[in-house]
């Protein structure tokens, strides 16, 4: 297995199927798994080459920021090693931890929230014309709101709670959820629709069967966005006052203009980030769509 | 087992622009009870209409669609056909399989056998036995698009018979595939009919299948469609063979009654 594994598409693989063609069914088989083999390797390669890419083009991005930092002072441009010490020091005292979780906690929550509300609200206004005039305005409505003026009038009615962050975030993200979940639902399959009343099934079974899994792209990319979007609101919102998050200890670097804390917990703020986009959302990503053959448009 | 006669059915299509275009026009015949009922007639004629009717995903305007049980062993004048109080157990083959992309072959089956509450100590039983019935068990935890379209089609099949249903419903389930493997699929498909009996009714344009599959062919004109001709096969589903004189013979005979339809068709 190790050995084929490492197959390139030369001498030892091209005899192989030489040989299996003409000896019938039994061959045929033989010759797919070759290739089979072969195509596995040649995207084992291809992952290899994605990720040393993606580490190239951090490497020059710390680059470019090095090359500014020799033309301007310290206090406007930090070193990047400078700055990624502080990062250090602020995971080892322990504080990246909870205000991180804070932080973390206030989107998630609001993030549930709207999720909880749009994907029903989506669906409903994908497939029931009323619901659908109905609630067109409010939502489109809801998307042209800054999430800085949600931010503002939740801190107003709620005061400075945890449930403004709350309610700030699932507001804001709320309509672009339902909007694509929306226009997702349109873009179902109707013959597949009819194929499940023909066989009787269930309002349930039709939702979980057959309408949620021909929105799972859209529901995903709704997750990304709204995850994005999220953690720029949530920020809005400690910034305004609250005593903890990564929003509030932006804010204290700014007041002794510490341009350091500032980059160095916008560092923190993105690695949490880049974790949770390729690893918690690429993993969910694989393991729903797994059904579907990837596309590959443009190798010959 | 069941029994269908369409009774004078009327179906009518709004446009887009408001106004009502006759699809069927006062459609009636039997099916043939056990045996497979071919709906022959040009494309876009109605028949898949008249289908969909009969499996309750369109209404009909004007007539109906009677389910009847007969006795088991039915002779011409002992069977006295009673009312069905619901609609029959339906199963049906679509054109392009419709198969739920996201989940496994034998989920596939599964969301059928949910929907239709069969109870869940019989999936086991089924799945192994149609699968195979159409040779497809070692797949059976692959997902569709991973199988070929003969396969994908073979998988509809499956799911359509699995549920064990008194009236089979198939809609040109094998013109998107090439011809060696329709051929095959349908050699499969007449035997395992014969194997079951459940009465199967199929719709068509091309008049080779109709008579190779059907017991019974009814000719459709085209739209609005009325029933031209119900021809019952002469040849016995075992002897049916493309090659055969009696079999090339009456293949000339539909194609004729088809021709001539077109030709009128043109006239006019």
């Amino acid at each position: 297995m190790s050995s084929l594994d490492s197959i390139t598409p030369d001498e030892p693989a091209r005899q192989d199927q030489a040989i299996a063609v003409p000896s019938g069914a039994g061959g045929d088989s033989l010759s797919t798994e070759v290739s089979f083999r072969r195509a596995r390797s040649v995207a084992g390669r291809e992952t290899l080459r994605d990720v040393a890419l993606r580490v190239a083009s951090v490497i020059a991005l710390v680059f470019i920021w090095w090359l500014l930092s020799l033309f301007f002072p310290p206090s406007l441009v930090p070193k990047p090693w400078d700055t990624f010490a502080e990062v250090g020091v602020i995971v080892t005292s322990g504080n990246f931890f909870t205000e991180m979780g804070a932080t973390l906690r206030r989107v998630l929550v609001g993030f549930g929230l709207a999720m909880i509300v749009s994907i029903p609200l989506g669906i409903f206004m994908g497939t029931l014309r009323s619901l659908e005039s109905f609630f067109e305005p409010p939502v489109i409505l809801g998307l042209t709101v800054p999430g800085l003026i949600w931010a503002v009038l939740a801190i107003m009615f709620f005061g400075l709670t945890e449930t403004s962050a709350y309610a700030a975030v699932a507001v804001t993200i709320a309509p672009m959820l339902a909007i694509s979940i929306w226009q997702g639902t349109k873009s179902i399959d109707k013959d597949l629709i009819d194929m499940s009343k023909v066989f009787h099934a269930s309002v349930w079974s039709k939702v979980v069967d057959v309408i949620l899994p021909q929105l799972i792209s859209h529901i995903l990319a709704a997750i990304r966005y709204g995850l994005g979007l999220a953690w720029k609101v949530v920020v809005v919102v400690e910034m305004f006052g609250f005593s903890n998050g990564v929003g509030y200890q932006v804010v204290r670097g700014f007041n002794v203009f510490s341009m350091k804390a500032v980059l160095a917990w916008t560092i923190t703020f993105l690695v949490v980030m880049i974790v949770i986009e390729f690893g918690l959302i690429g993993w969910l990503e694989r393991s729903v769509t797994r059904w579907r053959p990837r596309v590959e448009a443009w190798r010959r | 087992m069941a029994y269908v006669s369409v009774n004078h059915a009327v179906k009518y299509f709004s446009r887009e622009d408001g106004s009502e275009m006759l699809v069927l026009d006062g459609v009636s015949f039997d099916a043939k009870e056990h045996g497979i009922t071919c709906l022959l007639g040009p494309s876009g004629c109605g028949k898949s209409t008249l289908l969909n009717a009969i499996a309750g995903l369109e209404k009909l305007d004007q007539g109906g669609i009677e389910f009847r049980v007969s006795s088991s062993n039915p002779t011409p004048d002992t069977r006295h056909p009673t009312p069905y109080t619901q609609t029959p157990r339906l199963g049906y083959v679509f054109q392009d399989p419709r198969l739920l992309n996201w989940k496994r072959v034998e989920d596939n089956l599964i969301f059928a056998f949910k929907g239709m509450k069969i109870p869940r100590e019989s999936w086991r039983g089924l799945l192994e036995k149609y699968l195979s019935l159409v040779g497809l068990l070692s797949f059976r935890k692959q997902y569709p698009l991973y199988l070929s379209g003969g396969m994908r089609q073979r998988v509809g099949l499956a799911r359509g018979l699995a549920i064990e249903p008194e009236i089979l419903l198939m809609d040109e389930p094998f013109s998107k595939l090439d011809q060696l493997t329709a051929r095959q699929l349908r050699q499969e498909t007449v035997e395992i009919c014969a194997r079951l009996g459940q009465t199967t009714m199929l719709v068509t344009h091309d008049v080779e299948e109709a008579a190779y599959m059907g017991d019974r062919i009814v000719i459709f004109s085209s739209r609005p469609a009325h029933i031209v001709e119900v021809v019952d096969n002469p040849l016995e589903a075992a002897k049916r063979d493309l090659d055969d004189f009696a079999f090339i013979q009456f293949k000339k005979r539909l194609l004729q009654t088809v021709l001539k339809l077109v030709e009128q068709e043109e006239r006019v």
